[in-house]
């Protein structure tokens, strides 16, 4: 008997202990924690939910469940609980003794009985409201970090708040504010560099001698600087926000909007005369952020003063010319009296000075005549009278002139073309000289026994005559300028000394003047190939050049 | 009821047949504890050593049996050291379920009321005494009300007060009710043959 009672003693005591042992455990969690009965009343909580709920254990104890969670929230989150046995990390609000709100993760398992009969439910919770304040702090800067466009970052940021582990969220919430908050001041370091940098380029434009209009990715005007008003009689609040075609409104803006258009596509050069003595050169420059355009640029540039100097250079070799081609003809008409034996018979050695004479100055009266007829094209006055033509029959005639030169230099020369072809408008002289110049060069500038070949065919209703040769090409680096006034290939210098380098300036407006096209290909060493085309008659509408 | 607590009533409730489990007398002192702290405690334990009954509270173990009438010397002891009145008293006993583990351990059987009202409220009783008999008399769930009797216990009056409290506290716990009023409406000590008590609830 006395055994039996240690042995009940002893149960007594384990049981006293492990009590104290449960006990302990349960209020050292740090995690609230309670016990609810099936009827929702609260039978045990830990220290951790008195100290966050406000309320003793007198209080606590035997207080419903729905006094201190929202009541249809709770409900349907132990009705859940009921269901699955299991209800984890479910967002509710929980509400304090003093009536504070706190935002709370909340857990719920059912405890059982081995039948299987619900006693009741255990609850813990974690509360949410420093990641909720971590969690607006960062909606917040997300918020000024998109105005700033750091997207890539945001959508980083997105992604660790979609997480679902709450201790990993609010661990990388927190590197992430840090990390956040580093990149904010060098954000507001480097807004304020883009600041100055952005007041420096403002200082200048607003400073910059030719006029300045930037447009932006909708064409509409957001930028007119002091110049561009001045030339344009525009105020900059009746500008800005406002598309070329309303520009066009003002009276002096409208030539530059005719002249660009509406669209203002890839890169735009013209001079356009604004008022009288007043023309400016208007260039439009898209402005590019990688592949994309965000922008268009529009600098308006005075050129009136290096009009003006031009038409007067233009004057003064007009001028010049004219007035040294006189003496140049009687020089020419005296020598040519010398050299025919009008005024006496020459002895040998006097006929070759004179013979020399006579050749220089005809080289010096054609030169005149092609700054005259340079002149002539700049000031809009190389006048010219279009007639139906044959361009076989042109073509040969030019041919036909230069036969002893091509002979003198042993070429072998074809001339390609089909029996006949459709009639041309053009004026005969001036396309005579521009095949004559192509013919020259070719003839010049070939070597000794080398081919020349000129083709003409009809093609998608234009006349396209080309002329090969074998001289000695044009240099790659030198193919852009070719058509300019004065140029001359160091190689064509080099062979051929004389020559003004302005038979293909005058060539490309003869050209152009008919609605033709001019071009090239060349290899130096290997040949040159001149191509041009002019209308068929039918489609030929010609003006002056 | 206002009887003083003297070594005779000590040594007379001592002679009481029936013991109780230690946490039941435990619970006194945590109360005195949790609402007055160590001194209030001292005095209380100075009373029982006074009367020829030293006991310390933390010492006693919660599952053990202890002497029956050691429960209601207890309670004499904290009216008498702390001026305790009726109510008081009786809050003594409203704390008590909050923190009993027998209480803990019946919360399996919550589950349905009248199960439990009736088959196994008579085992909470014996969990803590081994003598005397809980009777659940009547429950009507809808009209909310319940009358239960204990019989065949004569302690002394002040237990009937605790035990008011008692019920109506175990009463929140199991139906979760808001409010509850408990009457004693029978006592051996007005002449009944038993203690009854009237529980209603809202």
């Amino acid at each position: 008997m006395e055994e039996e009672n240690q042995k009940i003693s002893l149960l007594v005591e384990d049981i006293s202990l492990l009590q104290n042992y449960i006990e302990d455990l349960f209020n050292f969690l740090p995690t609230p924690i309670c016990f609810i009965s099936p009827r929702k009343v609260i039978l045990e909580a830990n220290l951790a939910f008195k100290e966050i709920s406000g309320y003793t254990t007198e209080e606590i104890i035997g207080k419903s469940i729905e006094e201190i969670f929202k009541k249809e929230e709770i409900e349907s989150l132990l009705k859940e609980a009921s269901e699955k046995e299991l209800v984890k990390e479910k967002e509710t609000v929980f509400i304090t003794r003093e009536g504070k709100e706190i935002p709370v993760s909340l857990s719920i398992k059912l405890r059982k009985s081995p039948e299987g009969e619900a006693l009741g439910y255990f609850l813990g919770f974690f509360d949410l409201s420093q990641i909720k304040i971590v969690e607006t702090q960062l909606r917040e800067k997300i918020k000024e970090l998109e105005e700033l466009g750091e997207k890539e970052l945001v959508l980083r940021i997105r992604e660790i708040a979609k997480s679902k582990d709450i201790e990993r969220k609010v661990e990388e919430l927190e590197k992430t504010r840090k990390a956040l908050m580093n990149i904010l001041e060098d954000v507001e370091e480097e807004r304020k560099k883009a600041e100055e940098e952005k007041s420096k380029t403002l200082a200048i434009i607003q400073n910059f001698v030719d006029g300045l209009l930037v447009f932006d990715k909708e064409g509409k005007v957001s930028l007119i600087n002091p110049q561009a008003e001045n030339f344009c009689k525009l105020k900059r609040k009746e500008v800005i926000g406002k598309s070329i075609l309303e520009l066009s409104q003002f009276p002096d803006f409208k030539p530059i909007a005719e002249a660009v258009g509406r669209e203002m596509k890839g890169i735009f050069r013209k001079e356009v005369p604004l008022r009288k003595d007043f023309i400016l050169e208007v260039t439009t420059v898209p402005i590019m952020r990688e592949e994309e355009k965000i922008g268009t640029l529009m600098i308006l540039h005075d050129v009136t003063r290096e009009k003006m100097i031009e038409r007067m250079k233009t004057e003064f070799v007009s001028i010049s010319a004219h007035q040294l081609r006189t003496p140049l003809s009687a020089i020419k008409w005296t020598l040519k009296m010398f050299l025919d034996g009008d005024l006496g018979e020459l002895t040998k050695e006097q006929r070759e000075f004179l013979e020399k004479i006579y050749q220089s100055n005809e080289r010096m009266i054609n030169l005149i005549n092609d700054l005259l007829n340079v002149t002539r094209i700049e000031e809009g006055r190389y006048l010219y009278r279009p007639v139906l033509a044959d361009i076989i029959q042109i073509c040969q005639s030019v041919i036909d002139s230069y036969k002893e030169e091509i002979g003198k230099k042993n070429l072998k020369f074809e001339f390609k073309r089909p029996k006949e072809l459709p009639k041309v408008r053009v004026d005969i002289e001036k396309i005579s000289f521009a095949i004559q110049n192509l013919l020259e060069n070719a003839i010049r500038y070939n070597r000794e026994g080398g081919e020349i070949e000129i083709t003409l065919e009809e093609k998608e209703g234009k006349i396209k005559f080309s002329i090969r040769d074998t001289g000695i090409g044009i240099p790659k680096d030198q193919q852009h300028r070719v058509f300019t006034k004065f140029f001359r290939a160091p190689n064509a210098i080099r062979m051929e000394t004389e020559g003004s380098g302005l038979g293909l300036f005058i060539t490309k407006n003869i050209i152009e003047a008919h609605g033709g096209e001019i071009w090239f290909e060349s290899e130096e060493g290997k040949g040159t190939t001149f191509y041009f085309t002019l209308p068929v008659a039918s489609n030929t509408n010609v003006g002056t050049i | 009821m206002d009887q003083k607590l003297t070594k005779e009533l000590a040594q007379k409730l001592m002679e009481f047949k029936g013991e109780i489990r230690g946490i039941d007398i435990i619970s006194d002192g945590d109360f005195v504890l949790r609402n007055h702290g160590e001194e209030a405690l001292k005095k209380v334990e100075e009373k029982l050593k006074e009367v020829g009954f030293p006991i310390e509270y933390k010492k006693l173990k919660p599952m053990g049996f202890y002497p029956g009438g050691l429960k209601a010397l207890s309670l004499l002891a904290i009216k008498e050291a702390l001026g305790y009145n009726n109510e008081q008293i009786e809050e003594i006993g409203k704390a008590a379920p909050r923190f009993s583990l027998i209480i803990k351990l019946f919360v399996k059987y919550f589950f349905s009321l009248k199960k439990f009202f009736f088959d196994y409220s008579p085992k909470i009783w014996r969990e803590y005494w081994t003598t005397g008999e809980f009777v659940p008399v009547e429950l009507n769930e809808e009209k909310q009300f319940a009358t239960v009797r204990y019989q065949n216990f004569d302690l002394h009056p002040i237990y009937c007060l605790y035990l008011k409290g008692y019920f109506t506290t175990l009463t929140k716990l199991i139906i979760g009710a808001k409010k509850v009023e408990c009457k004693e409406t029978k006592c051996t000590f007005r002449g009944d043959k038993f203690h009854e008590y009237f529980l209603k609830w809202e």
